[in-house]
C-alpha cells in the first residue's frame, strides 16, 4: 500500500530522486509492503498504547496545567549505512571537544576572546556566561560537558547540518531506548533481515562517565545521583529511565542538604555523602543562594560546595553560553582554534540582527529566512519566513528592530523528509536527528539517537511540545549493507 | 533509601489496600443493601456503617443535601472531595508509584497506570449497580495484581519491606475500625432489638473478608466473642490484626538485622505494647462494657504504630517546636 511519491526539493531519507528505494532501505520495503494496511493501522494502535500503558509521557503546558502526553510514534525508522554513521560520530567528538575546550577556556583564562577569534561582548554579554559565579573553579577532567545532545538536519543535498547544541539538559535519551523497545514488539518481522548497532551497553558506558567525575576531595567510592526538579517537569520520564539504568538514585533538591560545603542526601538511616550530581535541573534553579532566590527546586549551598571540590555537577555550571544560539555561529571558528581542524559536520549561515548590515539584508528578506530569538528554545518565538503571513512578518520585523540583539536569522533550509504513517496512510515529513555524545575518560556516541519527525503535514517543527513525533534510529552494521544489496 | 522515597513507597502501599479495603467494603454493603431491605430497622444503619469505615458521615453530610444510594456511591468511589475516595486512592498509589518508579518494578507501575487510565475514562450509568460491582472489582483485582507482582518480582530488601509494612499497617487499622465501629452499632441497636447481633458480626467478617475462613474454623453462628478473637487473636488468618502486627515485627526484624538500636526501640516498644494485648483468653474475659473502651484504646494503639513507624525512618518531618 506504500505508494512512492517524487521528492525534488528535498532530500528523502527513504526515496531516491524518481522515487525508487534508496538500496540500504529496500530490505525494510520489502517488509513493509507485505503488510495489509488493516495489518498497519492495529500496530500503530498497539504501539502508541503502549507508550501510554508505560507511562512513557512528557508533560505539556498549556493555561498553566499540565498534561501527560505520550509522543506519537511513526514505526518507519530512519536507517543509516555505516559509513555514513562513521562520519556523524567523528564529526560530533570533534565539535563537543571544541565546545568543551571553549568552556574550559572562558571559564580561565578566555584566551580565544584575547586572540580576536569570537568577540569579547558575545561572551560578555551572553546571559548565560557565569562569570562570576564558575571562572576559576576547576572540574574534573577538565570536563564540562557530560551528555550533549546535538541536533542536526540534512539540507535539500542531503548534507548533514548542525542545527542546534544543547550543552545544559538535553533530554530525549529514554525515548530512543524506547523507540526501539516498542518497534522490537510490535514491529519484529523487521529485525529478521537487519543487522542494527546495539543501543545495549551504552547505559553502562553512560554510567561509567558519570562515575570518571569523581570529585578532587572525594577519596572513597563515590555516590552519584540523578537530581530531578520532579514528576511535574516534562522530561520526567526521561530522569526515571535514566536513573534506573544507571542504578543511581533519582533525588529531588528538597533531598538534600549541604553543612560545612559537604552535599548529603537524606534517606531513612540519616544523612549520606554525595558526590557527583547529574543535574537535570538549568542553573537558574541550582542554589537560591547564588542564583533564583525564590527557587524550591535547589539545594541552598550546592555552589560552594561544588567550588570547593567537594562535588561534580554534570553537565557544568554556566555550559549555557556555549550552546545559545548566538555563539553555535562561531563554533566552526572553535574547532579550527583549538583542534586545528576544520569542520566535519557544517553549520547552517547565520546572520546576526546586532549586525546592521547583516540586519538591512534580512529585514529585506523576511520571507525566505528563519528567525530565533536567541535566548528560547522549543520552537517558541521563531518566524518561518516561508510560511509565515505578512501580519506574522510584520510583527518579527518589528522584534527585530527593538531587539535586534535578541535574535539570529538563518537561510530556509529544504529539511530532509521521511515518510510516516499516520491516520491511515503513508505521507512525506520533515525529521531532524539528536545525537547523544556522554563524555567522562572516554567519549561515546550513542549509534543513531533520536529522530524526530514533524508529523503534521507540511510542518517543520519537530519538536515534541509542539506536536512532533519519534521514529527508532538504525545505524546499519558494517558488511551488513552490502549483504543486504547482494540479497536484493 | 531516599526518605522522601521511601514514604512515597510507604503511602503507595497504604493507598493500594486502601482502594482494596473500601472497594470490598462498598461492594459488600451493596448486596447486603438488597438482602436487608426487610430487617429495617438493623439496614437503617448500614450506610452510616459504611461511611464511618470508609471516609466520615460529618463529611458527607457537608458534602450531599441527602443520604441516596448514589450519592453514596459518588462519595466513597469517585469524589474527588474526599480523601479516601477509591478515585483518590488510585491516584495517589498512581503518583507516587511515578515518584518511585526507579525503585519498583515496572509492572507495578503498569498495573496502576492502567487503572488510573481507565478511571479517567469510566463513565458508570447511575444508579447501575452491575457497572459500579465491575468497577469495585477492577479495583481489587488490581490491587491483588500488584502484591503479587511484589511478592514474585522484589528483592526481600529495604523497599520491599516499606512496602509490606505499610500494607499490614494499613490492614490492621482497618480491621480494628471495622470491629470498632459495628461493635457501637451492636451496642446501640442490643437495648432495642431482641439480642441478636448475627446480622453485625457477619458483616463484620464479610466487610474484612473473613467470613469463610470463620466459618472454617467456627461453627456457622456468629458468637460475638468467637468472630473478635478470630479478627484480632487469629495468628493465621491474613487479616486479623495478630498477623498484621506480627509480620510488622518481622519485617522490622529484617530491615533493622535483628538489632534494637537508639532510634528503633519506641518502634519495638509500641509493638510489644500491642502484643501484649492479643492474649485470646484476656479477650474472652472482657466485661460487655468493656469491649468499647477495649476497641477504642486498640484503634488508637495501631494508629499510634503508624506514627512512630513514620518518624522512626524520617517519612515525616518532625514537628517544629518553638
Amino acid at each position: 500500500m506504500f505508494k512512492p511519491y517524487q521528492s525534488e526539493t528535498n532530500f528523502d531519507e527513504m526515496l531516491e530522486k524518481d522515487g525508487s528505494v534508496r538500496s540500504h532501505y529496500q530490505d525494510f520495503h520489502k517488509v513493509m509492503d507485505q503488510f495489509s494496511e488493516a495489518e498497519l493501522r492495529e500496530k500503530h494502535e498497539t504501539a502508541q498504547l503502549s507508550f501510554l500503558r508505560q507511562g512513557i509521557t512528557f508533560t505539556v503546558y498549556n493555561d498553566n496545567i499540565g498534561t501527560e502526553r505520550t509522543m506519537p510514534f511513526d514505526f518507519i525508522p530512519i536507517i543509516m549505512p555505516p559509513e555514513t554513521w562513521t562520519m556523524i560520530e567523528k564529526g560530533m567528538r570533534q565539535r563537543v571537544e571544541a565546545l568543551n575546550r571553549f568552556l574550559d577556556d572562558i571559564y580561565h583564562n578566555a584566551e580565544i576572546v584575547k586572540d580576536g577569534v569570537i568577540p569579547r561582548e558575545f561572551v560578555e554579554q551572553n546571559p548565560y556566561y557565569l562569570k562570576k559565579q564558575v571562572t576559576g573553579i576547576d572540574v574534573p577532567l577538565k570536563n564540562h560537558i557530560f551528555l550533549a545532545g546535538i541536533d542536526l538536519i540534512r539540507d535539500q543535498e542531503g548534507t548533514y547540518r548542525v542545527l542546534e547544541d544543547n550543552l545544559r539538559n538535553p533530554s530525549g535519551m529514554s525515548y530512543v531506548y524506547q523507540n526501539r523497545y516498542v518497534m522490537r514488539q510490535v514491529y519484529p518481522e523487521f529485525f529478521n533481515r537487519h543487522s542494527i548497532q546495539s543501543l545495549e551497553h551504552q547505559l553502562s558506558h553512560m554510567h561509567e562517565a558519570v562515575l570518571d567525575h569523581c570529585p578532587i576531595n572525594c577519596l572513597h567510592e563515590p555516590r552519584a545521583v540523578l537530581l530531578t526538579p520532579g514528576m511535574y517537569n516534562s522530561a520526567y520520564y526521561d530522569h526515571v529511565f535514566l536513573a534506573q539504568q544507571m542504578g543511581i538514585e533519582l533525588v529531588e533538591g528538597r533531598d538534600l542538604y549541604v553543612r560545612d560545603n559537604i552535599v548529603y542526601v537524606k534517606t531513612i538511616r540519616g544523612m549520606q555523602r554525595v558526590d557527583i550530581i547529574y543535574r537535570r535541573i538549568d542553573d537558574d534553579f541550582l542554589d537560591p543562594q547564588v542564583f533564583n532566590k525564590d527557587s524550591a527546586l535547589g539545594v541552598p549551598g550546592l555552589m560552594s560546595a561544588y567550588k570547593k571540590g567537594n562535588v561534580s555537577i554534570l553537565n557544568g555550571v554556566g555550559n549555557g553560553v556555549a550552546d545559545d544560539k548566538a555563539m553555535y555561529a562561531f563554533v566552526p571558528e572553535m574547532i579550527r582554534y583549538y583542534l586545528n581542524e576544520d569542520p566535519i559536520i557544517p553549520n547552517v549561515d547565520t546572520y546576526f540582527m546586532r549586525n546592521i548590515e547583516q540586519r538591512k539584508w534580512a529585514l529585506e528578506n523576511l520571507d525566505q529566512l528563519v528567525v530565533k530569538n536567541v535566548g528560547a528554545s522549543g520552537g517558541y518565538d521563531m518566524l518561518i519566513g516561508p510560511h509565515a503571513t505578512n501580519e506574522e512578518i510584520d510583527r518579527f520585523r518589528k522584534k527585530i528592530e527593538e531587539e535586534p540583539h535578541q535574535y539570529i536569522a538563518q537561510p530556509t533550509i529544504q529539511l530532509s523528509r521521511a515518510p510516516a504513517f499516520q491516520d491511515g496512510r503513508f505521507y512525506p515529513c520533515h525529521v531532524d536527528l539528536r545525537v547523544f555524545v556522554m563524555r567522562g575518560k572516554k567519549t561515546h556516541v550513542l549509534p543513531g539517537g533520536l529522530s524526530r519527525v514533524a508529523l503534521k503535514e507540511g510542518s517543520l517543527v519537530v519538536n515534541s511540545s509542539q506536536g512532533g513525533g519519534g521514529k527508532d534510529t538504525w545505524v546499519l552494521k558494517g558488511g551488513e549493507s552490502n549483504h543486504a544489496e547482494q540479497s536484493s | 533509601m531516599l526518605s522522601r522515597v521511601a514514604d512515597s513507597l510507604y503511602w503507595m502501599s497504604r493507598n493500594i489496600e486502601r482502594a482494596e479495603n473500601n472497594a470490598r467494603v462498598l461492594g459488600v454493603q451493596l448486596i447486603q443493601m438488597l438482602e436487608a431491605s426487610s430487617e429495617e430497622t438493623l439496614a437503617r444503619h448500614d450506610w452510616e456503617i459504611v461511611l464511618e469505615i470508609c471516609g466520615s458521615v460529618a463529611d458527607f453530610n457537608r458534602l450531599y443535601p441527602k443520604m441516596s444510594t448514589n450519592h453514596l456511591i459518588d462519595y466513597l468511589a469517585f469524589s474527588e472531595d474526599n480523601p479516601n475516595s477509591i478515585l483518590n486512592c488510585i491516584k495517589y498509589a498512581r503518583e507516587n508509584a511515578r515518584t518511585t518508579r526507579d525503585i519498583i518494578p515496572n509492572d507495578l507501575f503498569e498495573v496502576w497506570n492502567n487503572l488510573y487510565l481507565e478511571m479517567t475514562e469510566i463513565r458508570i450509568s447511575e444508579g447501575s449497580l452491575r457497572d459500579i460491582q465491575h468497577f469495585l472489582n477492577r479495583v481489587k483485582i488490581t490491587a491483588m495484581t500488584s502484591h503479587g507482582i511484589v511478592d514474585s518480582m522484589m528483592t526481600r530488601g529495604v523497599p520491599y519491606r516499606f512496602f509490606n509494612v505499610a500494607k499490614w499497617l494499613e490492614r490492621a487499622e482497618k480491621t480494628a475500625r471495622v470491629l470498632n465501629i459495628l461493635n457501637d452499632q451492636s451496642a446501640a441497636d442490643q437495648k432495642k432489638a431482641d439480642g441478636t447481633n448475627y446480622y453485625y458480626w457477619r458483616s463484620a467478617l464479610q466487610l474484612v473478608n473473613g467470613y469463610e475462613e470463620y466459618l472454617k474454623k467456627y461453627p456457622p453462628r456468629m458468637n460475638e466473642r468467637d468472630v473478635l478473637s478470630f479478627l484480632i487473636s487469629d495468628y493465621s488468618f491474613p487479616r486479623s490484626i495478630q498477623y498484621c502486627i506480627d509480620h510488622i515485627r518481622e519485617s522490622i526484624i529484617s530491615l533493622e538485622g535483628g538489632r534494637v538500636s537508639h532510634y528503633s526501640w519506641r518502634m519495638y516498644a509500641a509493638l510489644d505494647l500491642i502484643i501484649d494485648e492479643f492474649d485470646e483468653q484476656k479477650i474472652r474475659s472482657l466485661k460487655e462494657e468493656g469491649i468499647s473502651t477495649f476497641l477504642d484504646d486498640f484503634q488508637n494503639k495501631c494508629n499510634d504504630i503508624g506514627r512512630i513507624f513514620s518518624e522512626t525512618y524520617y517519612l515525616v518531618e518532625p514537628s517544629k517546636t518553638s
